[in-house]
């Protein structure tokens, strides 16, 4: 019988074939064993350009062409290798300093083996990531070589031999291979090839068999600046040395549960999946929203919290009820409690410090005498972490974690890093340039956290400059908020139309550009923005018609015209999501050329533009409405305030200001029947910071002004946002692109009504959005004008905030907008820079038959994922955006003290916030900043009361109207200079 | 199915083949001894694809292949009992001091899927699922082989039995089937456990970390070497006991048996045998139990009877007057005339066939032994 197995023998191509076994665990629990057959061969190029050999035999492209070969033919040298040299590092290398290899000082020529990048994928795909920005750079010559599909250079698994040394086998065999290869080159300086790892084993090995190899602290060491360098290779190198030496030493924190063990207690229910928040203002006190339950769980202590770092997904388990407690009423801040911790000693203070536990006696006190029952909230223990989302964070060294030797010499000394971010904790680093790092701001990244450690350690990636210069603040504030700011790369630019800021409409209207494109340049269309704005998204025009009723007209930048759909650029705006406004800068979502020129509706010059028109009655009931794609000429771009003076002065009776006249006739009925449907007006306060035209130094502050034609271009904004929401949805039920506003869960009020009630006598009704809108227009003070809108603000603090879904996801009655009391919704005005506005334009596209559907538009996964990351975009950038405010406000009020009226939003037993409402800022004023000796006080939690006694006498309460010295001051915990305020 | 096959022999052709096999020694057809198998070759590891595969061939020509595939299901849990207490028969005579494992571990006849294929058969032929049965049984008849597919409380591995005959069914498969099985189940591995206790499980995904479902002695040093049974068929002449008949053999038989045996691991252990016929197993290196006995319907008694001479119009008898005669000869043996074979299996020779089974050095143990030899990998 012959065997009908493979057999090696009579095969000349045996060698050829390989297979590859393992096993697959599938998410929904399927096992399957995998058998991938691997077919070897032999013209996979070394990508060297001193080999010639390869190059013949290199595939080619499709279209003939040679591929490029990536390795230079005269690499680097370094001091033990001045021939040159090609880098190999291992898995664990990339893993554990990756930022090395970013570095523009060395770390060039570097080959990165398909065996490693594999690896990597498998345990970090962030890191992964990276590295394919790497390889994809041309300027840092990475090359992936596939030494598993090369003949030479595969290395079958041998019996008994475990997968990491298979692969560490590997790695040394490619190598090896390399180094033969390249001998074969005959070129006179043969760069040698030096594997990179950090596994002892693997470097012996190395060794054994005549091959270069290095650990990084060995390599770094051999080039020019590895001082600086030898700071980016983590702690983790010399771990198995640090931990035979303290073999005593007890863990300070509770082992996490195994990965399976929690999944199989999620899916029974009894612990629950999710992301863990910290409270700004205690680090103590995290909370975990679950799905099980409708309010958040609280997490209390260093020891729940279990090196939980905020934005971790973790696994709770709910603590039993007599641990129940109420959500603290103190502030404690991280840098106050833990003020003169060494990092270089460990653990011999005892876990949870002395200062900790007052700060939780206190807590316990108050729990305890309190009469009512059941204001106790469930509390948490964290028992095991499924995903890190640790990333990069801005920070500084915490100047008093220096010992004086640190200062001076060139040793290596552990340290403080203070994140800017209050919710992370400090970060303990080890660097051998404190005296040139400290006061400057810094990336660094969390590496491990032991349950041994009291804090995370980590290591320093890149400074960013000097505190409190523009520069630094600003990098670190897009850093802070993950705000893609690279200029962008040449796939993208290539994108373009070729033109360039030549384009133009074609005059022709043969040409295929105007195909089903409506010929509006005869109507009298104008837009209304910003001061400088240069990207104009939309215009808009009126005129009657011969019925009575009134044509409106809103036109919005065709964006979708110049980004078809999967091109690199149409990718790198997903990505990005939305353009980002900083004070002084702007991160753009498309490249300039079609943001501030081609797509813009800039006056006087034609256009391509998607219109949306309505006929209207006079009344503003819509009769019908189009969507069309045009061809239109804005007569003029008006500024909010231009266009404001134009419609009060009487004398201009041109047909272009009657006609916005109109608009405004017609807005104000629009936004009375919002209005009357239950529309909310929120506040948050906003101001704007006046630059100096030449120099963008601060020099003033100043809350925004509201003007009429503002709500005017807001409410046809609305409407047509709403139009075409309704479209796409009857075109696309399934994969529409909407935004949705959810509905706040009842509870969410339960605190700012108790405080209506009790301070003023004022009920908060929340059945729905329009008792709400109602009730919050009878939150009025009389002696206090402001009064109302501080409601409105911390009323809007409650609220969910509002997302772009894929209609597919939710039902209808879910689609709802709360805030805009509109039963459907989705953003189409905005196309230029926010990228939800793109697909509804290219799904509105769709449903008018004017293209075909594009799959990516249709396609639900990859729609679900596009919503999810411009949801946390558009988050961000508003965060970034309002951080960017805050530091300017800090600038501009440096060294001038002003004294301005302020109110109590939140009061603590320690302290209380006050919100400025002139600056649009909110500070908090501990009781020890009230006078020099922290005076007593008393905290009445029921009737929201802070008394004090001793040094200073006053009496606090929430709502209360107070007069603050603003003053800037430099923050120490989180280098930030911000206000100060003193109550006078 | 092949077992009631119709053979193309004459009566008289048959009435040789049956003298000669009542013979002492018995004379078979193609020279073997009576407890002799036919030569096979066997090979495992045949389809990479699957946890584990064996074929083998025999010299006839016959050949089958036996592909065996895991997948990880739940257990459905018998409210307020474990699985385990509901499914054991008499499960409070075994005790408490039963194996440790054995308490809560307990597996289900519905965690093993066995289908059998024959080319030339619908699937759901009587013969073919008789032979599915058959095999299957032999599997499940103590529970100790769906023990084994236990994971944990809340899981299984549900194990897909694909027996496929790819030659023509020249004899009737079933010991081909049953050692191709045998060798497939010896050569399966399931991905090893990483998960503990009752969670979800979780497995590593290294194959060359993946257990075997019967681990060999060489790698563990317990007793634990247990073997998936083997389904033999034995057929009597006569008093003569013939083991694997041919096809020309199994249409003479008297009685044709399928003898399920397993190697018993637990012969210390089982005090109260659990099978009346256990006892003759004797405590030994290998001691065998006997897992089940199925009476094999044999072609042979389908076969037309022959016809006496006389009894012959052919050499002269009128058949029309000798009609009532004819009767009663068919009733009564004449020498050298094909007469089906009526009745069941004598006791006597039942009870030596299974002891000749069983007994040590016996065919079973000499097919474990060869099968032994096999290489696994």
């Amino acid at each position: 019988m012959a065997s009908l197995k493979r057999s090696f023998d009579g095969d000349p191509f045996a060698a050829n074939i390989s297979s590859k076994v393992y096993v697959r665990s599938t998410k929904s629990g399927k096992v399957q064993k995998i058998v991938r057959e691997v077919y070897l061969r032999q013209d996979i190029p070394c990508s060297s350009r001193l080999c010639h050999g390869c190059l013949n035999t290199a595939p080619k492209d499709a279209a003939g062409q040679a591929i490029h070969f990536v390795l230079s033919d005269a690499p680097a040298g370094t001091s033990v290798f001045p021939q040159g040299h090609y880098l190999v590092p291992d898995t664990n290398a990339l893993l554990n300093a990756m930022d090395l290899f970013e570095q523009s000082s060395a770390f060039y020529d570097v080959i990165i083996l398909q065996i490693v990048l594999e690896e990597l994928r498998n345990r970090s795909l962030p890191l992964y990531n990276r590295l394919i920005g790497l390889t994809k750079s041309e300027d840092k010559r990475f090359y992936v070589f596939f030494n598993e599909f090369r003949l030479e250079t595969h290395v079958a698994r041998l019996d008994g031999e475990s997968v990491n040394d298979r692969n560490d086998r590997a790695v040394r065999k490619a190598v090896a291979w390399y180094a033969q290869h390249l001998a074969r080159t005959k070129a006179r300086k043969i760069p040698a090839v030096v594997m990179l790892s950090n596994d002892r084993d693997n470097l012996r090995k190395a060794r054994d068999e005549g091959l270069h190899a290095c650990s990084l602290t060995e390599y770094v060491k051999q080039l020019k600046d590895g001082d600086r360098l030898l700071d980016l290779i983590p702690e983790t190198e010399d771990r198995d040395a640090a931990k035979d030496k303290r073999p005593g030493e007890q863990n300070l924190y509770p082992e996490y549960f195994t990965m399976s063990k929690m999944m199989t207690g999620v899916k029974s229910g009894l612990l629950h999946q999710g992301i863990f928040n910290v409270s700004p203002y205690n680090y103590l006190e995290g909370s975990i929203r679950v799905p099980a339950f409708p309010k958040a769980l609280l997490v209390l202590g260093r020891e729940n919290i279990n090196r939980a770092v905020d934005g971790d997904l973790v696994v709770v388990e709910v603590l039993p009820k007599d641990q129940w407690k109420e959500p603290s009423s103190q502030v404690i801040e991280e840098e106050a409690v833990t003020k003169n911790e060494n990092p270089d000693a460990e653990g011999n203070e005892g876990f949870v410090s002395e200062k900790e536990r007052k700060a939780l006696q206190e807590d316990v006190k108050r729990t305890q005498s309190k009469t009512t029952e059941g204001h106790a909230q469930p509390t948490a223990k964290i028992v095991g972490v499924v995903k890190r989302n640790w990333r990069q964070y801005v920070g500084h060294i915490d100047q008093s974690s220096v010992s004086q030797s640190g200062q001076q010499g060139r040793k290596q000394d552990s340290v403080f890093v203070i994140p800017m971010d209050k919710k992370i904790p400090k970060i303990r680093l080890r660097t051998r340039q404190v005296a040139e790092l400290l006061g400057k701001r810094i990336l660094v990244t969390i590496d491990a956290w032991d349950r041994g450690s009291r804090h995370p350690s980590g290591h320093f990636v890149r400074s960013l400059g000097e505190l409190e210069t523009k520069a630094a603040e600003t990098e670190a504030l897009l850093l802070e908020y993950d705000v893609q700011y690279r200029p962008f790369p040449k796939t993208v630019l290539d994108c373009l139309p070729k033109e360039g800021h030549d384009w133009k409409v074609p005059a022709s209207i043969e040409d295929p550009g105007w195909k089903d494109r409506e010929d509006l340049r005869d109507l009298l269309i104008c837009s209304i923005d910003p001061i400088g704005c240069q990207d104009i998204d939309d215009a808009l025009h009126s005129r009657p018609l011969p019925n009575g009723n009134i044509e409106v007209g809103v036109h919005i930048a065709d964006v979708s015209h110049f980004v078809k759909p999967n091109n690199a650029m149409d990718n790198e705006a997903s990505i990005r999501g939305t353009t980002v406004y900083l004070v002084d800068k702007r991160i753009d979502m498309l490249p300039m050329l079609l943001g501030t020129d081609l797509c813009s509706l800039k006056p006087y010059v034609e256009r391509y533009a998607f219109s949306v028109l309505w006929e209207m009655t006079p009344d503003a009931d819509i009769v019908g409405a189009r969507f069309t794609k045009s061809v239109i000429k804005s007569r003029e771009a008006f500024s909010y305030e231009q266009a404001q003076l134009r419609v009060d002065d009487g004398s201009q009776q041109d047909d272009l200001t009657r006609s916005i006249r109109t608009l405004l006739a017609l807005s104000r009925k629009l936004r009375q029947k919002r209005m009357d449907a239950g529309a909310l007006s929120l506040s948050s306060p906003e101001v704007k910071v006046q630059m100096e035209s030449e120099t963008s130094d601060p020099i003033d502050v100043k809350t925004k002004e509201h003007l009429d034609t503002m709500s005017l271009v807001e409410e046809f904004m609305l409407l047509a946002n709403t139009s075409v929401a309704a479209k796409i949805y009857d075109a696309f039920p399934q994969t529409a692109i909407l935004r949705r506003h959810a509905a706040p869960p009842k509870t969410n009020f339960d605190e700012l009504s108790n405080q209506l009630k009790v301070k003023k006598g004022l009920e908060l009704s929340v059945e729905s959005s329009k008792a709400l809108a109602d009730s919050l227009d009878a939150c009025v003070d009389n002696s206090d004008p402001f009064f109302n809108t501080l409601v409105r603000i911390m009323a809007t603090r409650c609220m969910m905030s509002a997302e772009y879904f894929c209609s597919g996801t939710q039902a209808y009655p879910e689609f709802r907008h709360y805030g805009l009391a509109s039963e459907i919704y989705t953003h189409f005005t905005s196309p230029i820079r926010r990228y939800a506005d793109l697909v509804a334009h290219r799904q509105l596209a769709a449903a008018i038959d004017y293209e075909a559907v594009h799959p990516s538009v249709r396609s639900r996964g990859r729609l679900e994922a596009v919503c999810k990351n411009i949801n946390v975009r558009h988050r961000n950038a508003q965060l970034a955006g309002r951080a960017s405010i805050a530091y300017y406000v800090g600038q501009a009020l440096r060294g001038k003290a002003t004294e301005e009226d302020g109110f109590v939003m939140k009061i603590f037993s320690n302290g209380f916030v006050v919100l400025v409402p002139r600056f649009g800022i909110e500070s908090l004023i501990r009781l020890r900043d009230l006078a020099d000796t922290e005076p007593q006080a008393t905290y009445d939690a029921e009737s929201y009361t802070l008394k004090t006694t001793g040094s200073r006498e006053v009496t606090v309460e929430l709502f209360q109207k107070v007069r603050v010295r603003v003053t800037d001051q430099k923050d120490e915990t989180t280098g930030k200079r911000g206000v100060k305020m003193e109550l006078v | 199915m092949a077992s009631t096959q119709h053979v193309l022999l004459s009566p008289a052709e048959l009435a040789y083949l049956h003298a000669a096999l009542s013979l002492t020694p018995p004379i078979r057809p193609d020279g073997r001894a009576p407890a002799q198998f036919r030569p096979l070759v066997a090979e495992t590891g045949i389809l990479p694809g699957t946890n584990g595969s064996a074929r083998i061939c025999f010299a006839d020509g016959t050949e089958a292949i036996v592909g065996v595939k895991a997948e990880v299901e739940r257990t459905r849990l018998v409210d307020g009992a474990t699985a385990g207490t509901e499914w054991k028969e008499g499960g409070s005579a075994r005790g408490e001091g039963e194996d440790d494992d054995g308490g809560d571990k307990a597996g289900d006849s519905d965690w093993v899927e066995l289908t059998v294929e024959i080319p030339g058969y619908r699937d759901d032929d009587a013969g073919t699922a008789f032979l599915a049965a058959m095999l299957s049984e032999a599997l499940l008849a103590d529970g100790a082989f769906a023990k084994r597919l236990w994971i944990n409380r809340r899981f299984h591995w549900k194990l897909y039995l694909d027996v496929l005959l790819i030659s023509p069914p020249l004899s009737y498969p079933l010991p081909l089937l049953s050692l191709t099985t045998h060798l497939a189940l010896l050569a399966t591995r399931l991905p090893r456990l990483k998960s503990e206790g009752d969670e979800d499980p979780f497995f590593d995904d290294d194959w060359a970390a993946a257990r075997h479902l019967f681990p060999r002695s060489s790698s563990s040093t317990t007793k634990e070497s247990a073997r998936p049974p083997v389904t033999l068929l034995v057929m009597a002449v006569g008093n003569n006991i013939i083991f694997d008949p041919a096809k020309e053999e199994l249409a003479v038989a008297d009685v044709a048996l399928a003898v399920s045996v397993a190697e018993d691991t637990t012969a210390a252990a089982t005090t109260a045998a659990t099978m009346d016929l256990d006892d003759a197993a004797a405590p030994a290196a290998r001691s065998l139990r006997l897992l089940s006995i199925r009476t094999i319907d044999p072609p042979s008694r389908l076969t037309p009877p022959g016809v006496p001479n006389a009894a012959n119009s052919a050499y002269g008898a009128t058949t029309a007057q000798k009609q009532p005669e004819a009767r009663t000869a068919e009733a009564e043996a004449v020498e050298g005339v094909w007469r089906a074979p009526r009745g069941g299996a004598k006791p006597l020779v039942m009870a030596a066939l299974v002891q000749k089974v069983l007994e040590k050095g016996g065919v079973a143990d000499e097919i474990l032994d060869a099968l032994d030899a096999v290489d696994l990998g």
